[in-house]
């Protein structure tokens, strides 16, 4: 994402909107820019978790005010009606607070799905991202959409995909029903969900291979996982063997898959850390 | 294999889970023995133990045994029992397959080795016509 950017994030994976979001705020973080992320579904304190969780700095840039998480509900909602002119001018206002501020320029991130509330004006939403534009004509203000495939109406998503010139995701390796192999980018790395066997090694290979190509430490989110037969967890631990030294894999896993690997490891690699997390299937 | 369906009738108890496979329903077989290990009273340990020895002699029936396969699964008394069966060229080397780990680098004949690591015993009969692995698990370890 370049300043100046206004980007729309249409997801249906929950992992993968926080995913992107995290590696957003991260940027414009160390970019110096100011950020400030409107959450609705999830609260602003889970949300602040959820970043750190994927190593964003968050307690210092919040406590000198360079990162806000703030709910929708004390944000534009607070008045009562929402209108797109309203929205549009709190924004121009907090990109002129951020300039007096010193920082280079304000980077915002939103959950859009308040506007499925009864007292946001569906239609608002649509003249909020037709009017929004002609904030980001100087540079000063970046900013991503989030649109939850779950909740929107096709027609609100086209026209969402039509009022932003760019779209972000995450670059998929695989899908299908039963199984998703996808670029991670906080903390940088692959991640799967699903089943995986020996009928997917060439995809799970690629996106390996591109990991090691780009990462320095290589992250392979395996959480979401629910089966890893042995070629696959090969396909894995050759990966890792593979890394010079100075640089290592670190496999987050449940304990199914886990035994997989295990097995399949044998003797400790040094270059392999695995950390095995229970509940988050 | 007429000769030991006969041996079959009379010592394998009635099987909890029958079900043929081949490489498009690799899912619903994995999913049939997740089932039907919880039934037959496997913990969680267990149940990953024989999902992995599942997983992975229904694949090599499928990439070596001739593309599909039958799965039988059954308890007797303390134990679960796990069989694939196949319609395959056979293994050369029944003995002495999957005894020895592969080096980390081969490509393959990794899954066999990892079913005696998981399985209390594996017993392998096979011929031209085909092939059978049984493979056992405690119900009682851990």
């Amino acid at each position: 994402m370049g300043s100046g950017d206004h980007a729309c994030l249409t997801f249906s994976d929950a992992e993968e909107r926080l995913d992107i979001v995290s590696a957003f705020v991260r940027d414009g973080l160390g970019l110096g820019q100011k950020v400030i992320c409107f959450t609705e579904s999830i609260p602003p304190g889970q949300l602040v978790g959820e970043l750190a969780d994927r190593e964003v700095p968050t307690r210092t840039p919040a406590a000198r005010g360079q990162l806000a998480v703030r709910s929708s509900d004390e944000s534009w909602l607070a008045g009562g009606t929402v209108t797109a002119a309203g929205m549009v001018d709190m924004l121009g206002r907090e990109v002129e607070l951020a300039s007096r501020e010193g920082y280079p320029g304000l980077r915002v991130t939103a959950d859009m799905c308040w506007a499925l509330r009864p007292v946001a004006a569906a239609e608002q939403l649509m003249v909020f991202e037709a009017e929004v534009g002609k904030l980001f004509s100087d540079g000063r203000l970046t900013a991503i959409c989030q649109y939850d495939r779950h909740n929107f109406d096709p027609v609100t998503l086209a026209f969402a995909a039509r009022a932003h010139p760019r779209a972000v995701a995450a670059a998929v390796y695989y899908e299908d029903p039963l199984l998703r192999i996808c670029r991670q980018y906080t903390p940088p790395g692959i991640r799967v969900a699903g089943e995986l066997d020996y009928r997917r090694v060439e995809e799970l290979t690629q996106a390996l291979a591109e990991s090691l190509r780009l990462d320095h430490h290589v992250h392979v989110n395996l959480a979401q996982l629910r089966y890893l037969d042995v070629a696959a967890a090969t396909a894995v631990v050759q990966a890792a063997a593979s890394l010079p030294d100075g640089r290592v894999m670190t496999v987050v896993c449940g304990p199914a898959v886990d035994r997989t690997l295990t097995l399949v490891c044998g003797s400790e690699l040094a270059r392999l850390r695995v950390r095995v997390a229970h509940g988050r299937q | 294999m007429a000769g030991s369906d006969q041996r079959e009738a009379g010592r394998i108890p009635l099987a909890a889970l029958d079900q043929p496979f081949d490489e498009d329903s690799l899912y619903q077989l994995r999913a049939a023995v997740a089932a039907h290990a919880e039934a037959l009273g496997a913990g969680p340990r267990q149940g990953d133990d024989l999902l992995i020895i599942a997983g992975e002699l229904a694949s090599n029936a499928i990439r070596h045994g001739g593309g599909r396969g039958q799965l039988r699964l059954w308890r007797n008394g303390d134990t679960l029992h796990c069989r694939v069966t196949d319609r395959g060229p056979g293994l050369a080397d029944p003995d002495g397959a999957g005894r020895h780990r592969p080096p980390l680098a081969a490509a393959g004949g990794r899954g066999l080795w990892v079913v005696r690591q998981v399985a209390r015993a594996v017993e392998i009969e096979t011929g031209p016509r085909g092939t059978a692995v049984t493979a056992v698990v405690d119900l009682n370890r851990r």
